[in-house]
């Protein structure tokens, strides 16, 4: 018994000498009042030691885009406004869009005190076009005729075909082409595999030290931040250190932040509840019900296969569409805590002023034909109202400003009308059985299959369960598929119903829509079985090949010509309905005011709320320390 | 003698069972419905950055004369074994351009570390706990212990696992919540990152060791209660053997045999990593690796990882194979 008393004595020293270091600090060597940590959205980084971000997938949002990166120009949601980064101003097209001349930045430097000149643009441009292996070598390659400067702060593109988003190329929205800084990469032997370790960029922040095994980055902030686009359009950043850091499991993710370990971080639905109920310091975007932030450029919903029966009968997707009951749906999607939107772009920016307001009448006065000369108007235009009463039946406190409501939960959506949908379905030959069981025009049972993403938190999956539920409610037998190959199988065609984006989301500032409408574009688009880049759906239209390369020969800078052409487009989407837009990504994003206060929630959102964005950088000039220590 | 009828038809069988499992790894990622060049375009674009569809069919093809997906499986294949004897595994898809070997390397010995460890400590209390508890069957602390590792058995090792997190790293605060080492710690070879290394690797050995050493108590404890049933044991007892001598030398060491193989296939199984333990904890190692390589489709580090995993069972197999007359005197090879 001695012995067993000893071993347990030995025991509880040796735990103890290993554990109560533990206590002492969060950040080995960085004083916590002036260090940040955020989590990592695209999590573990899985090269450590390379960011050479121009091949391959690099976990970008480890800092390099968010702090220590200037792309030319930055995307901000938030506002809806398009922040000149390095560039100097707007891009200038010559009327066919053959050429454009890009004024940049002056007083730039990159972190090494080397100053950015427009010798950096032309060096990347041309190094992308010469090795096949980097991931934009296929975009420039094809486009970009002659690259030149002007001076050292003026670049001009020559390309080998007109195209008036070429820019775009360098637009910052989580992405874009980034500038190699030209006094390292022209050293380099084999630019594919240099590893660009230690990093070198031209934002507010240096590489300060990484995890060779990807859980953590650390940046510092420059010295010379005032050389940067940041410093100079914002000022100086709080933080003197950002720390990167992975949770792989996300109650290890709410543990760090109820103890101050992490000041913001994405989580699930389930986990960002959890983390509020327990108060304290910890804040969401909004500050009262629905919480989330619910600018974000995405819009979720659900994709048809159109190359298939019957989802190529539009009818049939009006059908299942107006068998949803949005009100259910998003109530068991994510507790009504999202802002729908009838049309193919999300409910934010510019969208609602310039197309969902604009589209009101034209979605009121739009028509199904049922046969036998009856018609049915789908649009609901208060939708909104609807939700809040499911939410006040949640005990949540709403608003009864109905204008208020249609900006949190939505301009308007579409009926619930499953005996509309019923007409639909009988007018193309669908019967049902005696246990009230769809059949198809064929009399075999109707089965749909929706695929999805493997993910219980992501919006796919979320969107997915949802429909599963609507469909078998109105009598439709649904097998429900999540595969980690789901992708793929998009790819190829060999799926019916894809939980995934309706539409690709559209720049998140501005009023063009080129990008959500192109990939409808019926050039590319492929046989079943082939692997198709374009739109899931495989949906087009001579009509909308129409709308696509009138706005491509339409100046984006032009509102109103840009607006009318992709309100086209918008309208083609909604009378062939190829994907459902169901609502606008909700981010369940919390914040910790422990360290750190004044963070752009829905009451002041000076920029937009994410730490993975690029705008993260311009967001640190306006975080004040709490001094707590 | 032996070498010839036994050594030589073994050592054949350790070659076919390595050549078929490398075989096998090679072609099962290739029916799988995951294109790894897809995967790559499709987490590129999920991340927000436009491709043109066009541009994209062109990248497709960049891509798969990159990763050396062209030609037929069988071309592949014959390539794959090439390399393979070199030692070189190829590059990994998903984090192109780093070798497979590199990402293997920096992974392995957190897992080894952590793993071997965990492995052999728990068979080592679990035998010694259960094979003495089996022994007394009868008495009550025996008892008490079987009920206490029949509560934290069935407990599924997530649960577990985030129970001693919770209760450890947040209601206690005694270890950290994540990781291999600290926040900007740089690894060095000072007692400093060692403890630093053991004060993270505590929490998730210890989940390791608990549920490991139950699983080891309650089999070792069967074992022991049929052996002590045995002729011989009783023989033994009426022949006035010391009790002690009987439980440890004629009991535990018999009981222990069907242990040592288990011992050898657990420990060859380290190599596959422990996935949970390491999503948990955020601690590096390869389960990680390996699971995302699964989902991306990364068929070099699949099979990076796997053929090391085969080797190191079928390694440890023969091994154990060769050194049973030590531990089991009835059998030799003759």
């Amino acid at each position: 018994m001695k012995k067993l008393l000893r071993v347990w004595v030995v025991s509880a020293l040796v735990l103890m000498l290993v554990a109560l270091p533990a206590f002492a600090q969060a950040v080995d060597g960085l004083p916590r009042e002036q260090t940040l940590i955020a989590g990592m959205l695209t999590g573990r980084v899985g090269t450590p030691g390379n960011f050479n971000a121009w091949v391959g997938w690099k976990w970008n949002d480890r800092g390099m885009q968010n702090l220590a990166n200037e792309p030319l120009w930055t995307v901000d949601f938030a506002t809806g406004k398009i922040i000149n980064s390095l560039a100097a101003g707007d891009p200038i097209y010559n009327e066919d869009f053959t050429k454009v001349t890009i004024p940049l930045r002056e007083g730039v430097t990159w972190s090494d005190g080397v100053p950015f000149t427009a010798d950096d643009v032309v060096f990347t441009v041309e190094t992308l076009i010469k090795y096949p292996g980097f991931n934009d070598h296929s975009s420039f390659a094809t486009e970009v005729e002659k690259v030149y400067k002007n001076n050292d702060y003026e670049v001009e593109f020559i390309l080998k075909r007109p195209n008036s988003r070429f820019h775009t190329k360098f637009l910052d929205r989580w992405g874009c082409t980034w500038i190699m800084p030209k006094h390292i990469f022209e050293k380099v032997e084999d630019p594919l595999t240099f590893e660009f370790d230690p990093f070198v960029g031209c934002g507010p922040y240096k590489l300060h030290s990484y995890d060779p095994n990807g859980y953590w980055t650390i940046w510092e902030k420059r010295e010379d931040w005032h050389n940067t686009a940041t410093g100079m359009l914002f000022g100086e950043p709080a933080p003197k250190y950002v720390v990167f850091q992975t949770y792989s499991d996300e109650g290890a993710k709410i543990i760090a932040q109820l103890t101050h370990q992490l000041d913001v971080v994405d989580l699930s639905a389930e986990g960002f509840v959890a983390a509020l109920e327990q108060g304290g310091t910890i804040r969401a975007y909004q500050p009262n019900y629905p919480w989330v932030v619910n600018n974000d450029p995405c819009i979720t919903g659900l994709v048809f296969n159109t190359a298939i029966e019957p989802f190529n009968n539009r009818e049939v997707r009006w059908a299942l569409l107006l068998a949803i009951d949005i009100v259910e749906y998003l109530a068991q999607a994510v507790d009504g805590q999202a802002t729908l939107s009838p049309v193919h772009v999300p409910a934010l920016g510019a969208y609602p002023e310039y197309y969902i307001e604009p589209m009101q009448e034209w979605l009121k006065e739009f028509t199904l034909d049922l046969g036998n000369g009856e018609v049915f108007h789908p649009y609901d235009p208060d939708v909104a109202l609807r939700i809040a009463e499911y939410a006040k039946s949640r005990g949540y406190e709403v608003t009864d400003d109905p204008e208020e409501l249609k900006r949190t939960f939505g301009i308007g959506w579409y009926k619930y009308a499953p005996d509309v949908a019923a007409k639909l379905l009988e007018k193309n030959g669908f019967t049902r059985d005696k246990n009230g069981k769809w059949l198809l025009p064929d009399g075999t049972p109707w089965v749909i299959k929706v695929l999805d993403i493997n993910d219980t938190s992501h919006h796919q999956f979320k969107n997915g369960n949802a429909a599963v539920q609507q469909w078998k409610k109105f009598g439709i037998d649904v097998e429900y598929i999540a595969s980690d190959a789901y992708s793929t199988l998009q790819s190829e065609g060999n799926f019916q119903v894809g939980a995934v984006w309706p539409a690709p989301e559209p720049w998140g500032a501005g009023v063009d829509l080129y990008r959500t409408l192109d990939q409808f574009n019926s050039e590319y688009m492929k046989p079943l079985g082939v692997l198709n880049q374009a739109h899931v759906s495989r949906w087009s239209s001579p009509e909308m090949d129409d709308v696509i390369r009138r706005l491509k020969a339409t100046d984006p800078t032009d509102t109103e010509a840009t607006v009318a052409i992709g309100m086209e487009g918008l309208k083609l989407l909604i009378e062939e309905m190829p994907s459902i837009p169901t609502y606008g990504y909700a981010g369940f994003l919390t914040w910790d005011e422990y360290y750190w206060t004044n963070w752009p929630g829905s009451e002041n959102p000076y920029i937009a709320p994410y730490s993975h964005w690029g705008t993260f950088k311009y967001m640190l000039p306006f975080l004040e320390p709490t001094g707590n220590k | 003698m032996f070498v010839r009828r036994y050594l030589i038809p073994r050592l054949l069988q350790y070659f076919l069972v390595i050549f078929l499992g490398i075989t096998i790894v090679f072609f099962i990622p290739r029916f799988a419905p995951t294109n790894p060049v897809q995967r790559t375009i499709a987490e590129l674009r999920s991340r927000g950055t436009y491709l043109n569809p066009a541009d994209v069919e062109k990248m497709v093809e960049d891509l798969t004369r990159l990763y050396g997906l062209e030609g037929s499986w069988f071309e592949q294949y014959i390539d794959f074994w090439k390399r393979l004897f070199s030692g070189d595994f190829g590059i990994s898809f998903f984090q192109f351009p780093v070798p497979v070997i590199d990402l293997i390397k920096n992974a392995l010995p957190w897992t080894v570390g952590l793993l071997f460890v965990t492995t052999v400590l728990s068979w080592i209390i679990g035998n010694i706990i259960g094979g003495i508890a089996g022994y007394y069957n009868n008495k009550r602390w025996s008892r008490i212990m079987d009920g206490i590792v029949m509560f934290i058995r069935p407990i599924p090792y997530y649960i577990f696992a985030l129970g001693l997190l919770i209760l450890l790293a947040y209601v206690y605060r005694l270890f950290p919540i994540a990781g291999g080492h600290s926040l900007g710690r740089k690894p060095s070879f000072t007692i400093s990152y060692i403890l630093d290394v053991l004060r993270h690797a505590f929490l998730p050995a210890l989940s390791l060791v608990i549920l490991g050493a139950a699983s080891w108590f309650q089999t070792s404890k069967l074992i022991v209660q049929n052996v002590n049933a045995e002729d011989f044991v009783q023989y033994a007892q009426l022949g006035g053997i010391k009790e002690r001598k009987i439980m440890f030398k004629y009991v535990i060491r018999n009981a222990m045999l069907p242990q040592v193989t288990n011992l050898a296939l657990s420990l060859g199984q380290i190599l596959s990593g422990a996935l949970i333990t390491e999503i948990v904890f955020s601690y590096p190692g390869l389960g990680n690796l390996l699971f995302s390589a699964i989902t991306t489709g990364d068929y070099n580090l699949i099979m990076g990882i796997t053929a090391l995993s085969i080797l190191a069972i079928t390694s440890l197999v023969l091994i154990i194979d060769l050194l049973y007359p030590l531990f089991d005197p009835r059998i030799k090879y003759k």
